[in-house]
């Protein structure tokens, strides 16, 4: 080992001069990177079984934690191949915790609990527990990504096409659309959910607010004044809020509406096959081609 | 760190390193037309030295297949096998760098002194801080050829398949090429630092000692965030120890935008600048450390 034979002290000063230099630089370097392990766990945890990593292990990886997430993620894919649905969770936790900026990960994820996972349910209680588990994934997803419009979409969508929130999907909608880069289709369905329910006071303002973005994109300025001529005559419409309303309880009970739920219409009628909507007078499903019966369809009152 | 303590420990910082240049001119203006073409001599052989080495040209064959087989994840979406091209490149590039770069640099300086070789060169006119600078730039030559050829394969195995692959509508194959260059820059820089630290390291120390710390401080280095965030959060020594890793060994992780190029997060280039900047002054203090270590070693 070597010994220092005479004092250094022009080299030592100059060595302090330029650690003094660096230290702010780094402070900077630092404060301005994403955070990728969470020690405090400012992410809420919000799923009700955690089986991933622990914070111990994913430290340990270090820079490769992109890689073992990718090394599960095609596990993920031979087991989704595999039909093996329910071995999945556990690799999909660890898969964000590792990787948490990985968008398609939470889309995924959030899918397979809030549909997939959903439907194999047996209970009612199973199926409530899968639905809410797809969205509490989704808003850990946007909490992960928050300058990213992909999972408030996602979380959007689960809203509006699974749970039937309108609110809350009109609400998730709108804060995808205030990112720049998101489509003209997410700006759109700010004011979709409130057709399916019919909520005018809601509705035309969303549509006035849809009309005023993406003035360049003709496609979606057509689209928009289409829906909002379409509204503007048809809101006093009872035919046309009596189609909404069978169009709604069919996507909620994902078929035909039960015989007690038909709606009571002089012109207007559901098809007790497929639940979709058939004019009173027709002899056949438009839908599906099931054939009127001779004594008339049933007659029972909508539940809304 | 206020903004505004911040600025003044930087320009503390500017004045005494300009004070210190200025005072100290006479001392190394006339040398610096000396230093040069000794420096570059030294550096040449050692790139002559390392071309002689099977194992690296070995190494360099290995990665460039693994790289070429990433075309293979043909059953993933597009989207995906765009990512896992990018992630496992980019790990490839660094995991096969470090490797390299420990390799290449724990043996500059303990084996010419273990083979002898030291005595006939500084038998010359050649200065032991410009022997040390010149192993170091030979070393940086050579891992610099190694990391652009590796990110060349890289590149070309993107743009081909970004050709082969067919794009779905919701699943676009996007190879992301200039934030992957950028980040095989900054993970050349990492090797920088890291091999700076080796030198230093390799003038006290032998070999074998060499190796080792440069393994544990390749762990560290990685980990500085995590470093940081737990010194936070600790108390009494702990917190001591933690804060003194943390701003000793060199944040490898400044250097590390692979995360954000796997996901097609946006890249910061001021960002990349101040972690390139932050890592030429770390280079540069380690480097006057190891001339002063060097010049005081008994060989």
């Amino acid at each position: 080992m070597s010994q220092l034979r005479r004092p250094h002290w022009p080299a030592a000063l100059l060595v302090v001069g330029l650690l003094l230099i660096l230290a702010p630089l780094q402070e900077r370097i630092h404060s301005a990177r994403p955070r990728l392990f969470d020690p405090e766990q400012r992410v809420r945890r919000a799923s009700a079984i955690t089986i991933g990593p622990t914070a111990g292990v994913i430290a340990a990886l270090g820079g490769f934690r992109t890689v073992a997430a990718d090394l599960l993620w095609l596990r993920v894919e031979r087991a989704w191949h595999g039909g093996n649905w329910w071995a999945i969770i556990p690799l999909l936790d660890a898969v964000v915790e590792l990787d948490p900026h990985f968008l398609l990960a939470w889309k995924v994820y959030g899918w397979h609990c809030a549909y997939n996972l959903h439907v194999e349910a047996q209970t009612l209680v199973d199926k409530r527990y899968w639905l809410q588990r797809g969205l509490q994934v989704l808003e850990r997803g946007v909490e992960a990504n928050p300058g990213r419009w992909d999972l408030y979409f996602e979380l959007g969508w689960t809203y509006y096409d699974r749970a039937h929130d309108a609110y809350r999907a009109a609400e998730w909608f709108r804060r995808a659309d205030e990112f720049p880069d998101a489509p003209a289709y997410v700006t759109r369905l700010v004011y979709r959910p409130f057709e399916r329910i019919l909520d005018f006071d809601r509705l035309f303002p969303a549509i006035e607010y849809a009309r005023a973005k993406h003035l360049d994109d003709h496609h979606h300025q057509r689209i928009v004044n289409r829906d909002l001529e379409w509204w503007t005559t048809r809101q006093d419409d009872p035919q046309e809020h009596r189609r909404q309303i069978v169009i709604e309880n069919t996507r909620r009970h994902q078929r035909a509406i039960p015989f007690h739920m038909y709606p009571d219409n002089p012109y207007w009628d559901v098809c007790p096959r497929c639940g979709m909507p058939s004019a009173k007078d027709a002899q056949t499903c438009a839908n599906c081609g099931y054939e009127r019966p001779p004594e008339g369809w049933p007659d029972v009152p909508l539940i809304r | 760190m206020t903004p505004l303590a911040s600025r003044v420990i930087v320009l503390v910082g500017v004045a005494l390193v300009a004070a210190i240049v200025v005072i100290t001119r006479r001392a190394w203006l006339p040398a610096v037309g000396h230093t040069f073409p000794s420096v570059w001599r030294i550096a040449c052989i050692t790139v002559a030295e390392a071309r002689r080495r099977r194992v690296i040209q070995a190494v360099i064959i290995l990665v460039v297949l693994l790289l070429s087989s990433m075309t293979f994840f043909t059953y993933l979406s597009p989207m995906e096998q765009a990512r896992m091209i990018i992630s496992s490149g980019l790990a490839a590039i660094t995991v096969f760098g470090i490797l390299l770069a420990i390799f290449v640099a724990a043996f500059l300086i303990p084996a010419e002194i273990e083979n002898r070789t030291i005595y006939a060169i500084l038998s010359k006119p050649v200065k032991r801080f410009e022997f040390v600078l010149g192993k170091y730039l030979g070393a940086m030559i050579v891992l610099g050829a190694i990391v652009a050829v590796m990110t060349v394969v890289l590149v070309g195995v993107l743009a081909l398949q970004d050709r082969l692959v067919q794009d779905l509508p919701d699943s676009r194959f996007d190879p992301n090429l200039g934030p992957v260059i950028l980040a095989a820059v900054l993970s050349y820089f990492a090797l920088a630092v890291l091999t700076a630290l080796i030198v230093l390291i390799s003038t006290v120390g032998s070999t074998t000692m060499t190796v080792i710390s440069a393994f544990i401080i390749w762990a560290i280095g990685s980990l500085q965030s995590t470093i940081h965030d737990l010194a936070e959060n600790a108390a009494g020594v702990s917190r001591l120890v933690l804060l003194v890793l943390y701003n000793v060994v060199p944040k490898l992780e400044n250097f590390d935008i692979r995360h954000e190029v796997s996901n097609f997060m946006s890249i910061s280039v001021v960002a990349a600048w101040e972690a390139i900047l932050h890592g030429l002054g770390y280079i540069v203090v380690v480097l006057i450390l190891a001339a002063i270590f060097f010049n005081d070693r008994q060989v």
